[in-house]
């Protein structure tokens, strides 16, 4: 009896605490009054922060613009169909624009068609999609930016020497750009010899544990490319706890504060940066500005700057204070 | 066997009070976020909207009926996410690959049968726990997938791919009408066959079927393919709704349709629950996902809230003295 | 290691002939895997490269160690990956502050919270464990990217590091962290009350309730144990790679439970142990460092990993019946 009552008051207090986890959002949501621009920025999860990055970057467009900026990631990393879901979600909620990035360039189409088809606005950054109406694609070149960190790191190496190649998640195709341009620096580089190549999964615990067994197989290593920051400062730790540090150079991408301080202190040789939080800021500008009538340029591409012992320093600090893009600076260097 | 499943195959008219203390959590959790973001979020009553949650859902559905079926027999399938994907791949390169329509969709529900086989006969000849036996062919099927695409998405599928997604069978979307025959063809099943009573029957008291001179593997071995025969016809809605194949594209949706089948009212022990109350747990999941996004809550507290609610309906069975 | 290896003799004379049976395949399942890869690969049999096993196989371990005594009860620990974030996270936010006893207390804590979360839920809601630990794993998680904001957390004091990058003489820290982990479990399991209690629960739950056995509290202490272990676990992982981030620890599940099935403990309840946990981490990392040194793609290891578990466990259940029959019909001890 004492048990069912306990039970019932149990009972009670989870009711109430999912009433309250449910009526909170509601009372929020419901705040806003003058009614301005609303748009939704995706990202593709809530864990890399190259996403966090891109989510400070639109906030501080919207803040900048007098626009409001809400937030779509799927719960799983990366998840495709949980993707779609968001979006039809959101074609439902009518936002004023869509700045869009897809977890998949191929398989989101279909779905963007629908936002198309509902005619709202919608601006694709970092990962270009073919097939769906767009204001502009904001972004750099994947290709490019491993093409550019690879020709880097075998420059550093005098030309020659052995390599290994640690891979995002396979299935991404900023891997599979990442890679392209990889490679097509190898080429340029006889002399250079590519030892193994071997997923990471754009993470650090994965990647370390691929290259502690590499580091078994191969004595001597003299350039290491990971496709992201995240892994490269995994390695670059796992070869000095190895006693190997010094002896390999080790590049990544992204630039993030982590891999800027790996690069301060030597442990990296370089990352290569298109900057998620320049991206972002100007996506959300790119759409403000279609949505007020005025002209956008078709693609706005961004450099990619490679991050090494000279400039690494304004790459340390904290995303939230970095400077933010200008616009007509950056349409005035677009090629069209 | 629970009360909607009870009302629904005997015609004697329970109570309101009677109707009330059968339903499982998921159809209170159901109707409770219905009623609460009608009021919140006109736009969630929008045509539009449910046609949306109802595509989402679909895929869910279909796993989950398998699933259900599996559970009532004490069993679990973990593998069923990476079928899922397996199949989708295999269908995909196989259109890609010239071959026709009709042998895409045989390779891919022979994977699933494949699957679905491998498990069930070494669960009940071998004696394996469900769970190892299932963990470890989920890591073969997600493996296979990945090598046989090196990962990537199985694009440029033909035309005819999307007509499960965005075909018409009487003015209804392919999807549902596809949900719906395999729904009532697992209701008569599992409430019409001497398969579906032995499922219940497995799961109740196994020995007493045996000693019966009933051949429980052989039942036991159906119960597995049926599910992944499921999985691969949850992979071509999958694959419309994509427009591609995608190798990692359902893994842990076993989870979630586990979660649904729970909070449907269907009990790990003892046979009890059924595929009604799963229908209302997916269908929960669904709504539950969609009104999180509609609401506007951040995907951080999105990913917490889904766990509170699984918990919750769960506990409120138990408190209930349902389970 | 030498612990498990020292506690045998006396372990195996009590053994009934089919768990005897799951000793004796793991241990030549164990040399088969060393000296197959002896064969193939020259790198394999150094002392570099044994260490690196050992290291990668440890932190396994203290991942496994935890969710084998909630196995043994018969339960399940599904949110052992996202406690493990969770604690790892909010314990580096405080340690790369300065607070390194601060910031590992508020780990272990927050593993002890969760821990205590699911063997409430579990007993006093009578939850199924599998549903109540898959919702942790949700909260958890949500948690995680709530309080980290997407941000990563890193740059540890040395002396923090030294748990998971450290060496003593040429032993990884790890190691030996693992090994102490070991000979503490194996006391607890085998000379402790608790230890009875797990496995009789595991055995026969509804004996051990009518026996008069504190059943309930023994649940709780061992999902909070199970939450403990993950958050050392956690700590172990971010000094070893030097950072937290929100992800930490979402790939660690399926891998944790392989490694106590392989491990020869059965998810049935009530069979099994400890030792089998770091014979089945290592039959993990083994084969893992395998598949890297001999260039298998990283693609197969999911099948891999799937496949062993198959044989061993069907190898359990057919051998080890097999084994029992035999020495009924010879009349031998049960």
């Amino acid at each position: 009896m004492n048990q069912l009552k306990s039970r019932r008051r149990v009972l009670a207090a989870g009711a109430a605490a999912l009433g309250s986890v449910l009526l909170a959002p509601a009372a929020l949501g419901q705040t806003a009054g003058q009614k301005p621009l609303r748009l939704v920025v995706f990202t593709k999860n809530l864990t890399n922060p190259f996403w966090n990055a891109v989510r400070v970057g639109a906030d501080k467009a919207g803040k900048d613009l007098g626009v409001t900026i809400e937030h779509a990631a799927p719960t799983k990393p990366d998840n495709i169909e949980e993707q779609t879901r968001q979006v039809e979600d959101w074609i439902v909620r009518k936002p004023d624009g869509f700045v869009f990035v897809p977890v998949d360039y191929k398989a989101l189409v279909p779905t963007i068609q629908k936002v198309n088809k509902a005619g709202i606005p919608i601006v694709v950054f970092n990962n270009r999609m073919t097939d769906v109406e767009q204001v502009t694609y904001v972004g750099s070149d994947d290709e490019t930016i491993g093409y550019e960190i690879t020709r880097h790191l075998i420059q550093a190496m005098g030309g020659k020497g052995k390599i290994i190649h640690i891979d995002g998640v396979p299935a991404a195709i900023t891997a599979q750009n990442r890679k392209k341009g990889f490679e097509r620096a190898l080429k340029e580089f006889p002399q250079v010899e590519l030892l193994a190549s071997q997923p990471g999964n754009y993470r650090r615990l994965p990647a370390v544990q691929v290259f502690e067994n590499l580091m078994q197989r191969f004595p001597q290593i003299d350039g290491v490319f990971c496709a992201n920051d995240d892994m490269a400062v995994g390695v670059a730790e796992a070869l000095e706890a190895a006693g190997r540090g010094g002896k390999t150079k080790v590049v990544g991408i992204d630039a993030i504060p982590d891999g800027a301080a790996a690069i301060l202190s030597g442990k990296m040789l370089a990352s290569a940066d298109f900057s998620g939080h320049d991206q972002a800021y100007l996506a959300v500008t790119a759409m403000v500005r279609h949505l007020r009538g005025e002209r956008v340029p078709k693609e706005i591409a961004l450099p990619v700057v490679i991050v090494d012992r000279q400039n690494a320093k304004t790459w340390t600090m904290p995303v939230a204070e970095k400077p933010v893009p200008q616009w007509a600076k950056v349409v005035a260097a677009q090629k069209n | 066997m629970n009360a909607p499943a009870a009302i629904a195959t005997h015609a004697g008219r329970p109570s309101v009070r009677q109707l009330l203390a059968a339903a499982p959590g998921a159809v209170y959790l159901l109707v409770i976020l219905c009623a609460l973001l009608a009021v919140w979020r006109p736009e969630f009553l929008s045509a539009a909207n449910l046609t949306n949650v109802a595509l989402q859902v679909a895929v869910l559905v279909i796993v989950s009926l398998g699933m259900t079926l599996v559970i009532l027999t004490e069993g679990i399938d973990l593998s069923l996410g990476a079928v899922l994907g397996l199949a989708g791949v295999v269908m995909g390169l196989a259109l890609v690959g010239g071959y026709p329509f009709p042998l895409a969709i045989a390779a891919a529900l022979a994977v699933g049968l494949a699957f679905g086989l491998a498990n069930g006969a070494l669960i009940a000849w071998a004696g394996m726990p469900p769970f190892i036996v299932t963990l470890g062919t989920l890591g073969i099927a997600h493996s296979l997938a990945m090598v046989l695409t090196h990962g990537n998405s199985v694009t440029g599928l033909p035309a005819q791919v999307r007509w499960f997604n965005e075909g018409q069978v009487l003015g209804f979307p392919v999807p549902l009408v596809a949900t719906a025959v395999l729904f009532l063809l697992t209701y008569l099943l599992l409430y019409h066959t001497r398969f579906g009573r032995y499922v219940f029957a497995i799961g109740g008291n196994r020995r007493a079927l045996a000693l019966s001179g009933v051949r429980v593997s052989a039942y036991l071995i159906a119960v597995y393919a049926f599910a992944g025969a499921m999985a691969a016809a949850a992979s071509f809605v999958m694959t419309a709704r994509m427009n591609a194949a995608h190798p990692t594209i359902a893994l842990g949706l076993e989870f979630d349709a586990i979660a649904a089948v729970v909070l449907g009212g269907t009990s790990f022990e003892k046979g009890r629950g059924g595929i009604v109350g799963t229908l209302a747990g997916a269908a929960a999941v669904g709504v539950l996902r969609n009104g999180l996004n509609l609401l506007g809550v951040s995907a951080e507290w999105q990913v917490a809230a889904i766990g509170l609610v699984i918990i919750g309906g769960v506990a409120f069975d138990s408190i209930r003295g349902r389970t | 290691m030498t612990q498990g290896m020292l506690a045998l003799p006396r372990f195996l004379a009590r053994l009934p002939a089919d768990r005897l049976f799951v000793v004796v395949t793991r241990a030549t399942a164990l040399v088969a895997i060393v000296l197959v890869l002896s064969l193939l690969s020259p790198h394999f049999f150094t002392f570099q490269n044994l260490m690196n096993v050992l290291r990668q196989a440890s932190l396994q371990f203290i991942l496994s160690a935890g969710l084998t005594l909630v196995i043994l009860t018969g339960g399940i620990d599904l949110s052992v990956g996202a406690v493990l974030g969770l604690s790892a996270c909010l314990g580096a936010s405080l340690i790369v502050s300065g607070h390194v006893a601060l910031g590992i207390a508020a780990a272990l804590a927050a593993g002890l919270a969760c821990g205590l979360a699911n063997g409430m839920l579990v007993t006093q809601l009578r939850i199924p464990a599998f549903i109540a630990t898959y919702g942790m794993l949700w909260i958890a998680h949500g948690l995680t990217y709530v309080f980290m904001k997407g941000e990563v957390i890193h740059g540890f004091d040395k002396g923090f590091r030294f748990i998971g990058a450290g060496h003593v003489g040429p032993i990884p820290a790890p190691v030996i962290a693992a090994a102490i982990l070991l000979g503490l479990l194996y006391v607890l399991l085998h000379h402790t009350r608790l230890g009875r209690g797990i496995y009789a629960i595991g055995g026969n739950p509804v004996a051990a309730r009518l026996s008069g056995m504190p059943v309930n509290r023994y649940l709780i202490t061992v999902y909070a144990l199970s939450g403990v272990l993950a958050a050392f676990a956690g700590l172990v992982v971010i000094a070893r790679v030097n950072a937290a981030d929100p992800g930490t620890g979402e790939e660690l599940l399926l891998a944790a439970i392989a490694a106590v099935c392989l491990g020869g403990t059965s998810l049935f309840g009530g069979q099994g142990g400890i030792g089998g946990t770091i014979v089945g981490s290592l039959i993990l990392a083994l084969v893992i460092n395998g598949m890297n040194l001999l260039n298998v793609s990283t693609f197969w290891q999911a099948g891999g990993m799937g496949l062993i578990v198959l044989v061993s466990v069907f190898a359990d259940q057919v051998g080890g019946r097999r084994v029992n029959a035999a020495v009924h019909h010879r009349g031998g001890k049960p």
